[in-house]
């Protein structure tokens, strides 16, 4: 299974556009020379330089604010992508997850004086638990009833939050949410005054969890995934335990969403169950991954590059000229990416990217031969 | 080979990160001379837009009065320039802007944010970087509780509003000699409803009062008659509701159908004093006591010039809120004039130092703004209104304090 090259388990597509990433991939091996593999190791490294020196050059907390919700939301969305894009289901209740780490995290440090970095990842596993207590019924659900499963379930924890002011000893203080007062600063705290910080552990977590992605994406379970996502009759005959995979892709997925419901906690110092545990924001982070390319590394980090900043930046400029226009902008994208490119812009993308990589490739081969 | 492609994904989702950061625009315009800028932070879409929309409305009329009569004097006539940036209701987005609004638009002055849950954090950041923020309307008692330097109220926070209930129901119980025994709470489970309930249960306790019924309901219902059938059947004298629109609606209109005897219908605003209240429930509404922050009928020099003027430029009566934000520019104008300053330390300053009692703005129901030590208007004072047909069709009439009371006018309570 894993021998089998051209079967890109991260193209959740059918037959005959199994990936244009493998397929100009192998090309490079039969040339045999490796220019792209230069070229790739100096641009990743230079990349990585500009992403960790981003801050420096970019003083303003305006726009700092406004990258860190992009990487904010392209985890997120990577998150989701294990289960929404590599196990071929569409869950829409992911806000339980963020919720679940956001309470949790705030909750240990607001009463227990728990650092919120233990929090994290106390919220995190809890959050698994929930993840896999969902999968275990909904996974036998099709299409748009596992949808419908998860919708609801994320609504009903919504509602009982803002119904509660205290599970247990937890004081969850109901529809008033909870606030993080900014007093004590420091990295043990998890706060910090600048932006630069949270620019950091971001960037930092999303880097982690791409190349997650990518080894998973390399794994068996990967290729298990994808095969149970595309024809889970012909995996199971094959015996592929189908269930058991996307339990594990949810346990993860679960798992790493709660992270960055800490993060996002700690970073607006205040959370309430109609901001963050939303359908809305369950809505979003689907949205990111089918504009950007569900089931590709890359396709949840485009989305987020490319929704976020027309969303921001639309609300910033017509926000008070014509109240609503932004929303409207959007959906117009939404439509017309859903129209042009149903695989997501991550798909041109690369195929652009692909051309430039070979016509360099070509141009070097031309060098070594004169 | 599989190496490759990750370091090819790896290198377009990077090269794309970093491109279009790049691009963002960087440098901030520079303000221009004589001009101050105030950043609103208010919901101009989504969920509350309406309410944005008013204040939106207000602050301009105020400002376009400020303005034509010649600015800030002590600034050399510097113009006020209101700079609106759009929160969805969304706290994330709320503080998203405020650090625009401070840190590229270089605003002087922020107001906002009608959401409580926005206004919190928002708040945060410009205690943060010491920008005076000034809050006409966001009525959760915590927002002046933060132990900020920089945050003023202008409108009664939460618990005033419920406080303001007892009072009148001890008022009217002495004046028309009516004894108030029972109590039952009905609100929407909702923030604002469970607040406010959370405060009308110590409230009665303090006064004895025995509550017959404490229910919360979701304010998405399309049936409320089990809620209906259990206030009949707990028979308390006087009911206390905090409803959204739709559920107002309906809320009252059942009443009606199961003909619940009571002595007196008491509600909080909201969707109470909805236009669109009186229109919908019609007959059923009649009697029903409100409180809110300010009446159309209030008796105040150039509150009915006010609202002729603003009903004239956007087709609707002003509200309590957009009261509250047009008073807001104008305390902001004086504070301006004492400062004499830019500075943002001087400003606040001089926002703490308000005694406003005359000038165009203050057509609320009070006399005088000033500022507590934690910021909170301490003279903001609200009003119940009696919905009746004094021969003109329902309107709202203001009842108490006895002394706001609309000239000639008898309360009707008990409720016949």
């Amino acid at each position: 299974m894993t021998g089998n090259e051209t079967l890109a388990p991260l193209d959740n597509s059918s037959g005959s556009n199994a990936g244009p990433l493998s397929v100009s991939g192998s090309k490079v091996t039969d040339q045999g020379v490796n220019p792209r593999k230069k070229f790739e190791t100096i641009s990743l490294a230079a990349l990585l330089l500009i992403a960790f020196g981003l801050p420096l050059v970019m003083r303003s907390p305006t726009y700092l604010h406004i990258v860190i919700l992009i990487y904010f939301y392209a985890y997120l969305t990577s998150s989701w992508n294990m289960v929404g894009g590599f196990a071929g289901v569409l869950p829409l209740g992911h806000s339980v997850f963020i919720g679940v780490g956001a309470y949790t995290s705030t909750i240990l440090s607001l009463q227990y004086g728990i650092s919120p970095w233990i929090g994290m990842l106390v919220g995190g596993v809890l959050s698994m638990g929930i993840g896999v207590l969902i999968g275990l019924p909904t996974f036998k659900m099709r299409g748009a009833y596992f949808a419908l499963a998860t919708i609801a379930f994320a609504e009903g924890m919504r509602v009982m939050v803002e119904n509660l002011d205290f599970l247990g000893p937890f004081n969850l203080n109901g529809p008033r949410g909870l606030q993080i007062p900014p007093l004590n600063f420091g990295f043990l705290n998890f706060m910090f005054k600048g932006k630069e910080p949270y620019y950091y552990i971001i960037l930092i977590m999303l880097i982690g969890v791409l190349v997650l992605t990518w080894i998973i994406s390399r794994s068996k379970l990967g290729y298990y995934l994808n095969a149970g996502g595309e024809e889970p009759e012909a995996a199971m005959a094959l015996g592929v335990n189908v269930a058991r995979a996307k339990l594990i892709a949810m346990a993860m997925s679960s798992f790493l969403t709660a992270l960055a419901g800490t993060f996002y906690a700690q970073f607006s110092l205040f959370i309430h169950p109609k901001s963050i545990i939303s359908l809305d924001l369950s809505f979003e982070i689907a949205f990111i991954a089918l504009i950007g390319g569900r089931g590709s590394i890359a396709g949840p980090l485009l989305g987020a590059l490319l929704l976020r900043p027309v969303s921001d930046f639309s609300r910033i400029y017509f926000g008070d000229v014509f109240p609503g226009l932004h929303l409207v902008i959007f959906g117009v994208i939404l439509i017309l990416v859903m129209i042009y490119q149903p695989r997501g812009i991550q798909e041109p993308l690369t195929r652009a990217y692909n051309r430039f990589i070979d016509r360099l490739s070509k141009e070097e081969q031309a060098k070594e031969v004169s | 080979m599989d190496k490759k492609i990750f370091w090819k994904r790896c290198m377009s989702t990077l090269a794309v990160t970093v491109g279009l950061t790049l691009t963002l625009p960087g440098a901030p315009l520079l303000a221009a001379d004589k001009v101050v800028k105030i950043g609103n932070i208010i919901p101009l879409s989504g969920p509350s837009a309406t309410v944005g929309e008013q204040g939106k409305n207000a602050r301009e009329m105020a400002v376009a009065e400020i303005n034509a009569a010649g600015g800030i004097a002590s600034l050399g006539g510097a113009k006020l320039e209101l700079v609106y940036a759009d929160s969805e209701s969304k706290p994330e987005k709320g503080v998203g802007e405020a650090e625009r609004l401070i840190n590229t638009e270089k605003v002087n002055v922020l107001t906002g944010c009608w959401n409580s849950s926005v206004t919190y954090p928002t708040t945060a950041v410009a205690e943060r970087y010491g920008v005076p923020f000034l809050v006409p309307v966001s009525v959760a008692d915590k927002i002046t509780e933060q132990g900020f330097k920089n945050v003023f109220r202008i409108a009664a926070k939460d618990s005033w509003w419920t406080r303001d209930q007892f009072s009148f129901i001890k008022d009217m119980s002495a004046e028309f000699n009516t004894e108030i025994k029972k109590l039952a709470f009905v609100y929407e489970n909702g923030d604002w409803g469970q607040g406010i309930a959370g405060n009308w249960v110590k409230l009665a306790k303090a006064a004895g009062y025995e509550v017959v019924l404490n229910e919360p309901y979701p304010s998405t219902t399309t049936d409320l008659s089990p809620v209906v059938q259990k206030i009949k059947r707990s028979r308390p004298d006087v009911l206390m509701m905090v409803s959204n629109a739709a559920d107002a609606i309906l809320l009252t209109n059942t009443l009606a159908e199961y003909r619940v005897r009571l002595k007196a219908l008491i509600s909080s605003g909201g969707g109470h004093a909805d236009p669109s209240f009186i229109q919908a429930a019609g007959k059923s509404a009649r009697y029903l006591f409100d409180i809110v922050e300010w009446e159309t009928d209030v008796n105040k020099p150039g509150a009915r010039e006010a609202n002729e003027k603003y009903k004239k430029q956007y087709g609707q009566n002003l509200t309590g809120e957009a009261v509250d934000a047009y008073l807001a520019m104008y305390i902001i104008k004086d504070a301006l004039e004492r400062a004499a300053s830019l500075d943002p330390e001087k400003i606040r300053q001089a926002l703490a130092d308000t005694q406003l009692s005359d000038g165009p703005g203050m057509i609320v129901g009070y006399d005088k703004v000033v500022f507590d030590e934690k910021g909170q208007n301490k003279e903001a004072s609200l009003v119940m209104v009696q919905i009746n047909d004094i021969g003109n069709g329902l309107e709202r009439i203001t009842v108490w304090p006895k002394s706001a009371r609309r000239v000639g006018y008898t309360p009707v309570f008990p409720k016949p």
